[in-house]
């Protein structure tokens, strides 16, 4: 697969099992996180058990400063990256209306603007060198809809289909992979612990099953990947079910 | 019932036509957009004819002062809105790759983070008064992937969908208007003129047909509202065809 892959969010959850499993196929690294100690923890173990290169850029993506750090690895055109995983994010509470706008900008800015400025950026010298995956962690709440995060996440599911259709073709894939609830610190941060999300457990899935499955459609070309039968079924479902129904299903849970 | 309307990009194309069929109805009327000539000709024109109230805003909405000023007279409690239009926008050409990612990132904060803010600054006085509508103009594209526009529009169908579900038990019912190719002068604004838009003619709505129709579903509460029989024909296939078709679906036309 890729030669070198740069992970947004790469310090836990999603990002950090994307960093393992492509390590463990030999694919060096380049780490994106604010988290800087947890990167390099992250990194050295990976280094070790893997004789990978990894690299550790500690950035916050908000910044704009920062953001072009990362911009010009992304583009360094002496050591190119050919896989880019978005996969930065962060969940706020259901209650837009009480929620201050700054976050739900901030939120905005972190799950849409974010990933176009670097999709965008990566998407030239991949399409030069005819090759290239582009990856972006999205969520069912794309089809669920969600609060602003299920609309964030239509975003990344729309725009990431239409790509991999126009850009396929010239050697650059676009997947959107489209995780339910996953065991992952990302509820934690939110504020809720472990069996106090409000989720039945069948509805739970494994990091590392969902990682590794969509590893398998991103190899595939897929412009969509849903991870495990249960969510495939459930979301063949939401294409038949009225509308308004689902919109009671998205009042459930956290 | 309702008295006071705000409408964005109301100069012309749909938004001016939500003026002239609100205004008919005895509405009084709150016009923005950025070009104010425009906006005085059709006020006056609309005083004339309807005898109703028309202040004219202008305003360019991606700039943070002017926009606040819009917020302000939409929170303004002695001159409650008593619905809102979210509907200026504009097009960009499909080549993602080759468009200048600011003029992707004004795209994105026009048709995404401007009907944000002002849907959150709007929902606090109408939840508090208990009635209130949210009028979201999308396009079918939220359905069919089509570059950053069918994504924009994607966020705000899956958002309008969810907020209605969530606020209309309280009063205040939030609508995504999603029409299909459109005469307007949107088109001509991206350098293609009437006829070589690649679009086939039974593809092509009326103007007033679209917002009558979609007058009607806010009346009713939709979620959202899918004008024409054509276009809700073509929505409910996207349901049933693979991704993949839909998206070489999105790349017709432009």
């Amino acid at each position: 697969m890729a030669r070198t892959a740069l992970i947004t969010g790469a310090s836990s959850g999603f990002g950090a099992e994307y960093a393992r499993q492509l390590a463990a196929r030999g694919t060096d690294l380049v780490l994106v996180s604010p988290e800087e100690s947890a990167l390099a923890a992250l990194a050295e173990g990976l280094r070790v058990a893997h004789a990978v290169r990894v690299e550790v850029l500690a950035a916050d993506l908000l910044h704009a400063g920062q953001l072009d750090t990362v911009i010009q690895r992304l583009t360094d055109a002496a050591r190119p990256v050919d896989m880019l995983v978005n996969s930065a994010g962060f969940g706020l509470t259901q209650g837009f209306e009480l929620n201050d706008v700054h976050d739900e900008v901030r939120h905005l800015h972190l799950h849409v603007e974010v990933p176009l400025r670097l999709m965008h950026e990566a998407v030239r010298p991949m399409l030069q060198r005819g090759s290239g995956r582009i990856v972006t962690v999205a969520s069912v709440a794309a089809f669920v809809p969600w609060g602003t995060y299920g609309a964030c996440k239509a975003w990344l599911v729309s725009f990431s289909r239409w790509a991999n259709g126009r850009y396929s073709g010239r050697g650059v894939t676009f997947t959107a992979v489209c995780p339910g609830f996953t065991h992952t610190d990302f509820h934690v941060r939110m504020g809720l612990p472990r069996g106090e999300e409000g989720v039945p457990g069948w509805m739970w899935l494994d990091a590392h099953r969902v990682v590794a499955e969509s590893l398998r459609d991103v190899a595939r070309g897929r412009g969509l990947s849903v991870p495990s039968w249960r969510y495939k079924a459930l979301l063949a479902l939401t294409r038949v079910l009225p509308v308004r129904l689902l919109a009671v299903l998205g009042r459930q849970g956290a | 019932m309702t008295r006071t309307a705000l409408i964005t990009g109301a100069s012309s194309g749909i938004g001016a036509e939500f003026a002239r069929q609100l205004a008919a109805r005895g509405m009084d009327l709150v016009l923005v957009a950025r070009d104010k000539a425009a906006l005085s000709t059709l006020a006056i024109a609309l005083g004339d004819q309807h005898g109703v109230e028309v202040e004219v805003l202008s305003a360019d909405l991606v700039v943070p002062r002017q926009r606040e000023r819009i917020i302000r007279r939409l929170t303004d409690p002695e001159h409650p809105i008593d619905m809102l239009v979210n509907n200026a926008g504009f097009g960009l050409p499909l080549q993602f790759e080759r468009n200048d990612i600011e003029d992707e990132v004004r795209h994105l904060e026009l048709h995404v983070e401007v009907p944000m803010r002002l849907t959150h600054a709007a929902l606090g006085p109408m939840l508090q008064r208990g009635s209130g509508r949210i009028v979201n103009v999308a396009s079918v594209s939220g359905f069919i992937p089509r570059g950053t526009y069918g994504a924009c529009k994607a966020w705000m169908v899956s958002f309008s969908r969810w907020a209605n579900g969530k606020y209309s038990r309280r009063g205040v019912t939030v609508t995504a208007v999603c029409p299909g190719f459109t005469r307007t002068n949107f088109h001509e604004r991206m350098g293609l003129e009437p006829g070589r838009e690649g679009v086939p003619p039974w593809m092509w709505l009326d103007v007033r047909d679209v917002v009558a129709e979609a007058l009607r579903d806010v009346a009713r509460g939709s979620g959202v509202s899918i004008p024409s029989f054509r276009y809700k024909a073509l929505v409910a296939l996207t349901r049933l065809v693979p991704a993949g078709t839909a998206s070489r679906v999105g790349e017709r036309g432009r």
